[in-house]
């Protein structure tokens, strides 16, 4: 299955046509099955069409963002459902705000071919500047069925919690995919210890997009990325394509049988020794 | 090794007499008299070294103990108060039995057929090598370290060691403390596939030791591959986390990068990694030492204060460790969060399908 992970850089956000006929050219010349778009997608776009007003302060815009994402969200989820079935693809359209019973997570959506909305996941980790907002944390992982691959999305913070790619490796995920924003900055020497490091203990396929933009105050400058175990990448560096200067994408083949194998030669969840964990992690994660 | 009857007897003999306890500590306090002690440990600031060490075979023990001496001495003078050996540490005193280092020269030499040791023959296995050489060689390490430790005023990890205990053979690690005195040990928890091959058992549970320089553990190895070996660490209050390796591999830079440096990135506390490199019994060893922290207490965000340049000579990676740097870190940490309810609804029995596949895999080998 070939898959693509997207930066948004350089795509025109004002007019909802002009976006869409610019991330469709884009998607066309990618030939995938898959396309995943960054945190914040759902956000930025909405700001970008005028409805928050000039965005200057991160947070105080993402405030707003908060209190008028039930309105927005149809209309993002419809326009991002058109933009499936346009090019036949899955699509993880980034992440917005979702508010249930006066609760706000932070959530991405699977979107079919069909256009039609596969599932949700909420992320479950928030960061100080999350918390701080007022969000809430999600309490289940998911997996869905994606042309045959069970998937798992990760978004944000949940990136650097291992815990996170664990449960989704042990519930029998093939491929997770990340929404990320990483600021520019001090934050992108470690970015490997994010997704790169749960592919690299869990053995699935990530695709990772990450936001490539600035929003107000705030630039973000985290690398889109697909990844595998290093033992089937070129060079053994865990990465099938990397964003690269005037490439605001990656995008690559995954080849199955190669993962298959790396899990049969070197099975390394196999290694884990639960004996040693199951007296002490319940009674410390309390 | 074929030896039985007297003969077998009178080489153990031999083996206890050049190994014995009070031979060596003659040469140590020959050692040591120019010592220079390290600064004792004030305050929660701690200077560590991450050793890395070329392996190669002692026919003599003596010898081995002058080089780790070397080595501890060195680090000390550079004002380490907490000194790390890698994985492993003692293979080298099995120079002492007659033969081995040929084999070895053989191995490097491209002979394509290996021996019984390197190939975990069921003739004879790793494991039954550390049961006939572990009893000679447990004194002699017990004295070794901890009289390097109390000669500097040192906290010293020795490394792992691969010994007898009981019917089994563990990939052991030592902490001593600046008087010599043994801290604790840590048995390796999850084993490499090859290490299962010798006949090596694993470890069942993490420790953490609390010590006047801070909470410290040294899991072994392949022990940081699994984000679980850390956040049990973590969540117990670990601080110093050490990782003696030895890698048998080609150095790649992202091969490498699948250890300590994400685990201390995920659990902030500080890691010190020591590694054995060189080429013994046709295995190649390679590894850069190193001595690293949370991004967000290192100079450019690299996660990195230290690091041996080479993959597979000889070093040493010195930097100072600030703890309390690291508990105000945790106390108002920019992204680690914690999420109880999605934890209890998974762990421990997420891991459950483990043990449910591997019964699955038994039933149908039967």
């Amino acid at each position: 299955m070939r898959v693509a992970a997207l930066s948004l850089a350089g795509l025109p956000l004002g007019e909802p046509a002009d976006y869409a006929a610019a991330l469709t050219s884009l998607l066309k010349k990618l030939q995938v099955r898959l396309a995943v778009l960054p945190a914040h997608t759902s956000f930025l776009l909405c700001a970008a069409q005028g409805h928050l007003g000039e965005i200057s302060d991160f947070p105080d815009s993402f405030k707003a963002f908060m209190q008028k994402s039930k309105d927005w969200n149809e209309e993002y989820l419809q326009l991002h459902g058109r933009l499936a079935v346009e090019n036949r693809l899955y699509l993880v359209p980034g992440t917005t705000v979702e508010e249930e019973g006066g609760r706000f997570f932070i959530t991405s959506y699977l979107l079919g071919p069909d256009g039609k909305n596969m599932g949700r996941q909420r992320q479950a980790h928030l960061n100080r500047e999350e918390r701080g907002l007022g969000l809430s944390r999600g309490g289940e992982l998911s997996l869905f069925d994606l042309a045959g691959m069970k998937t798992g999305l990760i978004i944000g913070t949940d990136a650097r919690h291992p815990e996170v790619g664990r449960i989704l490796a042990l519930e029998g995920a093939d491929l997770v995919v990340h929404c990320g924003a990483l600021a520019a900055g001090r934050e992108l020497a470690f970015q490997p210890a994010g997704i790169w490091a749960q592919v690299q203990q869990n053995q699935f396929w990530a695709v990772e997009a990450q936001l490539g933009r600035s929003m107000g105050n705030r630039a973000f400058g985290g690398q889109c990325a697909v990844i595998g175990p290093c033992e089937i990448t070129p060079g053994f560096t865990g990465y099938l394509d990397r964003e690269a200067a005037g490439k605001p994408f990656a995008a690559a083949e995954l080849r199955e049988a190669d993962r298959r194998r790396i899990k049969s030669d070197y099975p390394l969840l196999k290694l884990l020794r639960p004996e040693a964990y199951r007296g002490r992690l319940p009674e410390l994660y309390r | 090794m074929a030896l039985d009857g007297w003969k077998e007897r009178l080489f153990r003999q031999y083996l206890y007499w050049i190994c014995r306890p009070a031979r060596l500590k003659r040469k140590l306090s020959a050692l040591v008299k120019e010592r220079r002690p390290a600064p004792p440990v004030e305050g929660r600031r701690l200077k560590a070294a991450a050793l890395q060490v070329k392996i190669r075979l002692f026919k003599e023990p003596l010898d081995y103990a002058a080089e780790m001496h070397r080595r501890v001495a060195e680090a000390a003078a550079a004002g380490a108060q907490l000194v790390a050996f890698p994985e492993d540490n003692n293979l080298p005193l099995l120079g002492f039995l007659p033969g081995l280092e040929e084999v070895g020269e053989t191995l490097s030499d491209g002979e394509p057929e290996a021996p019984p040791i390197a190939a975990g023959a069921p003739e004879i296995t790793v494991a039954e090598v550390i049961r006939y050489a572990g009893p000679v060689m447990a004194p002699f390490l017990e004295t070794l370290y901890s009289s390097l430790a109390a000669s500097y005023g040192i906290y010293l990890m020795a490394g792992s060691f691969l010994l007898p205990d009981g019917e089994r053979v563990v990939n052991r690690a030592f902490l001593y403390g600046p008087d010599g005195k043994l801290i604790g040990t840590q048995d390796k928890v999850h084993l490499m596939p090859i290490e299962v091959e010798w006949g090596i058992s694993a470890g069942r549970e993490f420790n953490l030791f609390e010590t006047a320089a801070g909470k410290i553990a040294a899991p072994v190895c392949m022990d940081a591959t699994f984000f679980e070996t850390f956040r049990i660490l973590e969540l117990q209050g670990a601080e110093i986390v050490i990782i003696p390796i030895a890698n048998p591999e080609p150095y790649n830079y992202w091969l490498a990068l699948r250890g300590i440096w994400p685990r201390v990135q995920e659990c902030p506390v500080y890691g010190i990694k020591s590694a054995l490199v060189g080429k013994l019994l046709g295995f190649e060893f390679t590894g850069r030492a190193g001595i690293f922290a949370p991004a967000e207490l290192t100079p450019g965000g690299s996660g990195v204060l230290a690091e041996v340049e080479s993959p597979e000579e000889e070093g040493m990676a010195v930097a100072e460790m600030d703890l309390e740097a690291l508990q105000e870190l945790r106390r108002d940490h920019p992204w680690r969060d914690s999420n109880p309810v999605l934890y209890r609804r998974y762990f421990p029995h997420i891991y459950s399908v483990l043990e449910e596949s591997q019964r699955f895999e038994e039933a149908a080998g039967d």
